[in-house]
């Protein structure tokens, strides 16, 4: 858990390579060793996509469907795990278009803004000082998860993608195809958004007394 | 309270359009020195960046949940099927 994930980043890629490759070219008895590797990333992905834990182990089983079908026309031009999200990140889209949920609202930068001064925050609030790794309880992490949750699915997606999954804004771009810029748009109105929820419960709903 | 910046400061929309690239370190140089000095005399830009970046660091920090074990052993069974 401690280890820099852009450092073993790079030697998971190599490794993913040689698994994929040695399937591709026939040894699908590994595939299973390939599942055991992201069915944890998928299963979370999958628990912050849909609401509902049924539909969470829905996708890690169709996504893994899908790559098994698909896997001869990977090409190697992108990383597999990207290329992995690429599919889950589908097969999310359809699962959500199957269910007919109501049209997407729309967040808007303005709506983050102070509305006239009386609104506005002059100094940083406690909970924005204290060292993260001992704000984050387990309470708190409740709190933004339903944030989480609460955002429209593709201020979600972004938001899961970039700061969750850790994929870069180029890298997310390509995985949901489209551009770096709308990449960066909707991260930014996600960040206010779950900021608004983390102001909203440390200002009114935190049950326990100051972390400090 | 004087030389507190309007909410609808120029300098401070500027400011608040651009500031989740400075936090993913997006900006060339210029860019982020400008920020950098807005917010040495900006308190409300200030606390509006500590909170974005205090949002952005919690995110990065959730932890993962476990598989169920009845799921990982359906994946299994899955796998092993179609590999034969
Ligand atoms: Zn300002």
């Amino acid at each position: 858990m401690s280890t820099n994930p852009r450092k073993s980043s790079t030697r998971n890629n190599q490794n993913d390579t040689e698994l994929v490759r040695a399937i591709q070219s026939g040894q699908v008895d590994l595939f299973p060793e390939l599942v055991l590797r992201y069915e944890r990333k998928l299963y979370n992905f999958g628990l912050r996509m849909c609401r509902d834990v049924n539909d969470a182990e829905d996708l890690v089983q169709d996504t893994f469907l899908n790559v098994f079908k698909y896997i001869n026309g990977f090409r190697h031009e992108a990383k597999f795990k990207n290329w992995l999200y690429k599919i889950a990140t589908s097969v999310c889209l359809k699962k959500r278009r199957q269910k007919k949920y109501e049209p997407e609202r729309t967040l808007s930068l303005e709506d983050f803004l102070p509305r006239d001064e009386a609104e506005m925050v002059r100094q940083t609030p406690d909970w924005a000082t204290i060292p993260l790794d001992q704000l984050l309880n387990e309470e708190l992490a409740d709190q933004l998860n339903t944030a989480i949750h609460a955002l429209p699915p593709k201020y979600r997606l972004v938001s899961v993608l970039r700061d969750i999954e850790g994929f870069s804004t180029s890298e997310t771009a390509r995985i949901l195809d489209i551009s770096s810029t709308n990449v960066k748009v909707r991260l930014h109105r996600a960040r206010f958004f779950l900021r608004e929820e983390l102001k909203n419960y440390f200002e009114h709903d935190r049950n326990t007394p100051s972390a400090r | 309270m004087t030389g507190t910046p309007h909410p609808h400061d120029e300098r401070c929309l500027e400011f608040f359009k651009k500031l989740s690239e400075y936090i993913d370190e997006e900006l060339d140089e210029e860019s982020c020195r400008k920020i950098e000095k807005h917010v040495e005399d900006c308190a409300p830009c200030q606390a509006c960046l500590e909170t974005l970046k205090a949002t952005t660091g919690l995110c990065r920090r959730l932890k993962e949940k476990p598989v169920p074990a009845e799921l990982s052993d359906r994946l299994k069974k899955m796998a092993r099927e179609l590999a034969i």
